[in-house]
């Protein structure tokens, strides 16, 4: 038996204000507690005293990088990177896991001929560039997922400029996954060794260490580095080509 | 003062988009929005007016600003982007299966 | 540089704003993009390098480009 859907038209409206009202009601409550929050907080003590006071005074000294979030992110906690590398790498096999079913390189034509040969131009001085953010981490601003995120832009530039076949043939799904599983055995390699050498998973391995300031010092962070920037960068190019293998199965 | 009620705006807006719309991918967005809130508010407060974090051959600088929320940051934008990343296909998935993007429409569905 | 700070700061809750508002995805993407620009701005402002840096290539880049993959497979239902 089915129940009659037709209620009277007052009735409704009236439901429709009462939800409203309720839901007005929880935002308002929700921006009160927010603000209420913010009157409890204690006074900001400045870097006086504690951890940031610490990391300020001999950053420098422990482990030579001239760069003090690098430092932060490949020393001192370098175990919420590689946490971090695992959120990464279980985002990427979860798309895969979904969007895997079609087998074969569908294509589309690409954009036009000014794009393509403006951008066949410009394509090797991004790569330059990613990896000058990949290597001088700990001197400038920049790192490892800074760099593997500019890396990864190369391949989506390939997948939208020439077509999805060309970035197939050039950099195939079994090159990205022997990339991104490289970069995430020097990350753990790296971390083994500094239980072997010097006592604690991912120390700072003190040796190949020249003066502070050049491209070669800082301990083990440009490899982790390395490792970082490669697994990122092939993680996220694996994510957009398997976005977009689909649209273009109407096109073809 | 300030920074407070601007966080206090951008997460507001970014709720809204979550729990009042109904298409599936505004709540995305909001979620994306909610986060940025939350970054935002993290950096303008360990603000104390120093220079950048980065040391520089041969001078002294005394005042730095904090390292650490900057860390924290870094690695909260990157998960951000990649737990979009998977809602999305997970949405993608959905509308091929049964036609809809709307959470109203896919409850009905259910019955 | 207060006054360059409360400028972004205005433009920064009014795109949030346009965010929200529409109903086609396309607008509220590109609305998107926008308030990750200038929250990349705002970090500089705040002498924040590295998290400038990764907003910039994580924020503008690859977010812009997974939502905008995304929707371009979706296909409406009956209503809305």
């Amino acid at each position: 038996m089915e129940i009659p859907t037709e209620t009277q038209p007052e009735v409704e409206i009236l439901n429709k204000l009462m939800k409203k009202t309720l839901i007005s009601g929880v935002l308002i409550g929700v921006a009160f507690a927010l603000y209420h929050n913010f009157a409890l907080m204690p006074e900001y003590q400045g870097l006086n005293e504690g951890l940031s006071n610490y990391i300020l005074k001999s950053g420098l000294n422990d482990t030579g990088s001239l760069n003090l979030i690098t430092a932060v992110l490949y020393d001192y906690r370098a175990f919420d990177s590689l946490g971090e590398s695992t959120v990464i790498f279980g985002a990427v096999s979860g798309i895969v896991l979904i969007l895997s079913r079609k087998m074969l390189p569908v294509s589309s034509k690409g954009l036009s001929f000014i794009v393509k040969r403006t951008l066949g131009i410009m394509t090797p001085f991004i790569a330059l560039f990613g990896f000058y953010v990949i290597t001088h981490g700990h001197l400038t601003p920049g790192g490892g997922f800074q760099g593997g995120v500019i890396l990864a832009a190369i391949s989506i530039i390939f997948s939208i400029v020439y077509g999805s076949a060309f970035d197939y043939r050039r950099y195939s799904p079994q090159t990205k996954t022997a990339l991104e599983t490289g970069g995430a055995l020097t990350f753990l390699g790296l971390g083994l060794a500094g239980i072997l050498m010097e006592g604690a998973f991912l120390h700072n391995l003190g040796f190949l260490t020249a003066e502070t300031g050049t491209l070669i010092s800082a301990g083990s962070i440009p490899y982790i580095n390395i490792g970082v920037g490669f697994k990122v960068g092939a993680g996220l190019a694996i994510i957009f080509y398997s976005m977009i293998q689909k649209t273009f199965e109407e096109d073809f | 003062m300030f920074n407070n009620l601007i966080f206090i705006i951008l997460f507001m807006l970014g709720f809204y988009a979550l729990v009042m719309k109904t298409n599936l991918i505004k709540n995305v967005i909001g979620l994306n929005l909610m986060e940025a809130a939350v970054f935002f508010w993290v950096i303008s407060f360990s603000d104390i007016g120093g220079e950048v974090s980065i040391h520089k051959l041969g001078e002294e600088v005394t005042k730095f600003n904090d390292p650490v929320p900057q860390a924290l940051t870094l690695t909260g934008i990157v998960i951000g982007a990649s737990t979009a990343a998977l809602l999305l296909t997970l949405i993608m998935e959905l509308n091929k299966f049964s036609g809809t993007i709307d959470r109203d429409q896919l409850e009905e569905l259910n019955d | 540089m207060e006054v360059l700070e409360i400028i972004l700061v205005v433009f920064l809750v009014f795109s949030a704003l346009m965010t929200v508002r529409f109903d086609e995805e396309l607008i509220s993407i590109i609305f998107l993009s926008i308030f990750s620009l200038i929250l990349t701005a705002l970090y500089l402002l705040h002498k924040a390098a590295d998290v400038a840096l990764a907003e910039a290539v994580i924020g503008a880049g690859l977010n812009t480009a997974i939502f905008m993959s995304a929707i371009s497979q979706i296909r409406h239902g009956d209503s809305d």
